[in-house]
């Protein structure tokens, strides 16, 4: 296995174990902006130098540069994706329970006037 | 009258069909607790003119979510001993209802919650697709929690209260009928199952249900809930 590959397949693991493992932990949320910050990083880097990107692609065993921005690319887009999507049920878990709270008291004071 | 059972209906758009159902159950039951899911129909209304609770969900919150309301309402009142979940579509027979509690009642403390299988049942008009797909649910139902079942999607179960105070359905779609396997499981509750008939009446049909490729939701919602939950 060429050592693309190997960095590709356990960055992906690894951050999905984590992540579904504590979707909301504070550390996951300091892991975004770490990545975050990289990411912003590594692109001004290489719109300043250009042929890095195919340094690193080929140091790492990726032909071009520009497969190795896609396979990056493609690996952020999976856990922004996964990210979203954890949110997004876990808002959904405290809106059912606020609107079950507001239900509830509904029915009771319905009680209490009859 | 069984008068320290509680009767749960979650209702969405049924303003048709649950004052019968409803009416059906008050021969026998003396709660009945309807959980209108913002439903768009006049359900809020049909359920007003029977003698039945109704509690509103002001957004629609999906199935699961209105048991749980429903089982959080009667667990306010300290005499309720026993619980029972009904489809508000007519499908269920009340008589079921009152035979798989007096199995509860008689098995005191042996059985923790009785499900509803159609399959040890009859069931009258069921499609060939809908047989099918409910077959493979129940076979990835028992592959996936453990717990041996003929049918995982059934409305009708009966449970007590160490069964209602421990269970806590947080998947507010349908995937509920999963979770509440899953949580036998986990909470090793003691379980048993009872054949019932199953009506899909013309009703019942014409509203067609959940879409059958709603499965595939169910059960990437199952894996996805486990995994983050361990």
């Amino acid at each position: 296995m060429i050592l693309i590959q190997v960095i590709l397949i356990s960055a992906f693991g690894y951050f999905l174990v984590r992540f579904l493992a504590s979707p909301n932990s504070a550390r996951m949320g300091a892991w975004k902006k770490i990545l975050a910050a990289s990411f912003s990083l590594l692109a001004t880097a290489l719109v300043l130098l250009p042929e890095t990107a195919n340094n690193i692609a080929n140091f790492v065993g990726v032909g071009r540069g520009a497969d190795l921005l896609l396979y990056l690319l493609t690996l952020a887009f999976v856990f922004t994706w996964l990210s979203v999507y954890m949110k997004s049920k876990q808002d959904e878990k405290r809106l059912v329970q606020l609107a079950r709270k507001v239900a509830l008291l509904e029915a009771k004071v319905d009680q209490k006037r009859k | 009258m069984n008068t320290d059972t509680y009767i749960i209906i979650p209702v969405c758009n049924e303003a048709k069909a649950i004052g019968a159902v409803v009416e059906q159950l008050a021969e026998r039951f003396r709660h009945i607790v309807c959980v209108n899911d913002g439903s768009r129909d006049g359900s809020a209304a049909a359920i007003a003119q029977t003698g039945a609770t109704l509690i509103n969900h002001p957004i629609n919150l999906g199935q699961g979510a209105a048991l749980q309301t429903g089982i959080a309402y009667a667990l306010l009142d300290p005499a309720a001993r026993y619980f029972i979940t009904f489809d508000a579509d007519g499908q269920h027979s009340a008589a079921d209802a009152e035979k798989m509690l007096g199995y509860v009642r008689d098995k005191n403390n042996e059985v923790d919650i009785v499900l509803g299988s159609r399959f040890l049942g009859s069931t009258l008009n069921m499609g060939t697709a809908k047989r099918l797909v409910l077959k493979l649910a129940i076979i990835f139902s028992n592959l996936t929690s453990g717990v041996k079942l003929t049918d995982a999607h059934n409305g009708l179960r009966v449970f007590n209260r160490h069964v209602a105070e421990n269970l806590d359905i947080d998947m507010p779609g349908y995937a509920h009928a999963s979770e509440i396997i899953h949580s036998i499981a986990k909470q090793k509750f003691k379980y048993a199952e009872l054949p019932v008939t199953i009506t899909y009446s013309e009703y019942a049909k014409t509203k067609g249900g959940q879409p059958l490729l709603n499965a595939v939701n169910i059960a990437f919602d199952v894996l996805l809930h486990r995994s983050s939950k361990k």
